[in-house]
């Protein structure tokens, strides 16, 4: 009896420490385990500091991948800005009917350092998933990108 | 009782398994094939949905915020559709996206036009895609990983089908031989 009530304090003190964010929807890869959301504007004010470190964050989607699923961007809680959401193709789909809803991602920041031949390949690959035509005569920089590599989500439904 | 005493009889139980392997893999061949087809050529299309891109000129709304449900709910009457708006984002200060079931308009109040995408998911492709992409998880890895193994039995089973001239002793083991090329063909020319 006494190791039963051990076990339930245990269970109890260890479910008040370390619950999980609440909210409804269906998840997409693993479960979201952490409890402190970060804001988006956060990361993109100052994005060497979250750099390399799993976050969790919480915006309307505002775009998807329609090719494999396998990103989204969210929009942040400052205006004008979002912030991107890939994941590894296949293991996790988000599903391009998603957009405008609300959605919960745990991830790692990551940062991609593109040279000129890269972004310029990367902004015409975003403009074939997204379905739209690529103007191959734009002027291509070499560029950082800060995003979010994703491991769960949430999705409202 | 005079006869000859059966031993085990491998082939027939070889054909019986291929036979009915066969049959049960009949569907599981369709799923994986389409969308085997449909996939493999994604840098041609999108084999998932079809997006629909058309723009609509649009009377100017002044006296609200770009991006308040107000603007959101005058753009949305002005282009006649109906349901529910999901919320609204402003790429910048004269871009706004709103977002409804399947659509996505993007209004550009420096122009006053609407770019309006919609997506229409590909009827069979979409739920071939689904299964053969494994976007379920859970139980259907388990049931792709049977239909794997099923169709190395198939494979296997078929190479003892036939006694013979028609068997793998005969021109069974020359098109088996032709098989285990391409992979390998391709792997040293592209790999």
């Amino acid at each position: 009896m006494k190791n039963v009530a051990l076990a339930l304090l245990v269970f109890v003190l260890a479910a008040c420490s370390s619950e999980p964010a609440v909210f409804e929807g269906t998840t997409y890869g693993q479960p979201v385990s952490l409890t402190e959301r970060t804001d988006i504007s956060a990361i993109a004010h100052n994005p060497t500091e979250y750099l390399g470190k799993d976050v969790l964050v919480e915006g309307t989607i505002v775009e998807i991948c329609t090719s494999m699923g396998c990103w989204m961007d969210i929009a942040s809680d400052r205006e004008f800005e979002k912030i991107q959401i890939k994941v590894e193709d296949g293991v996790i789909v988000f599903p391009v009917s998603a957009k405008g809803r609300q959605a919960l991602v745990e991830g790692k920041v990551e940062e991609l350092d593109q040279t000129v031949d890269q972004a310029k390949a990367h902004a015409k690959e975003m403009a074939e998933e997204k379905g739209v035509a690529f103007d191959s005569t734009a002027v291509f920089e070499s560029t950082k990108i800060y995003r979010i590599r994703g491991v769960g989500a949430v999705i409202a439904e | 009782m005079a006869g000859r005493k059966k031993g085990f009889q491998w082939r027939r139980w070889n054909n019986l398994i291929h036979r009915d392997l066969g049959y049960l893999c009949v569907g599981l061949t369709v799923v994986f094939a389409i969308s085997g087809i449909a996939v493999n050529h994604r840098a041609d299309w999108n084999p998932n949905y079809d997006i629909q891109n058309t723009i609509e000129p649009l009377e100017q709304i002044l006296d609200v915020e770009p991006g308040s449900s107000d603007f959101n709910k005058a753009v949305v009457d002005q282009l006649d559709f109906s349901g529910e708006i999901r919320g609204s984002f402003r790429q910048s200060p004269t871009e706004v996206d709103i977002f409804m079931e399947d659509i996505t308009i993007k209004v550009d109040t420096e122009n006053w036009e609407a770019a309006i995408e919609s997506i229409k998911a590909r009827p069979i492709l979409r739920e071939t895609n689904f299964l053969h992409l494994n976007e379920p998880k859970k139980w259907w890895t388990y049931m792709a990983d049977v239909y794997a193994v099923s169709l190395l039995l198939l494979a296997t089973t078929s190479m003892f089908m036939l006694k013979g001239r028609k068997g793998i002793k005969g021109r069974g083991k020359w098109l088996t031989l032709i098989g285990v090329a391409i992979p390998l063909v391709f792997l040293l020319i592209y790999f």
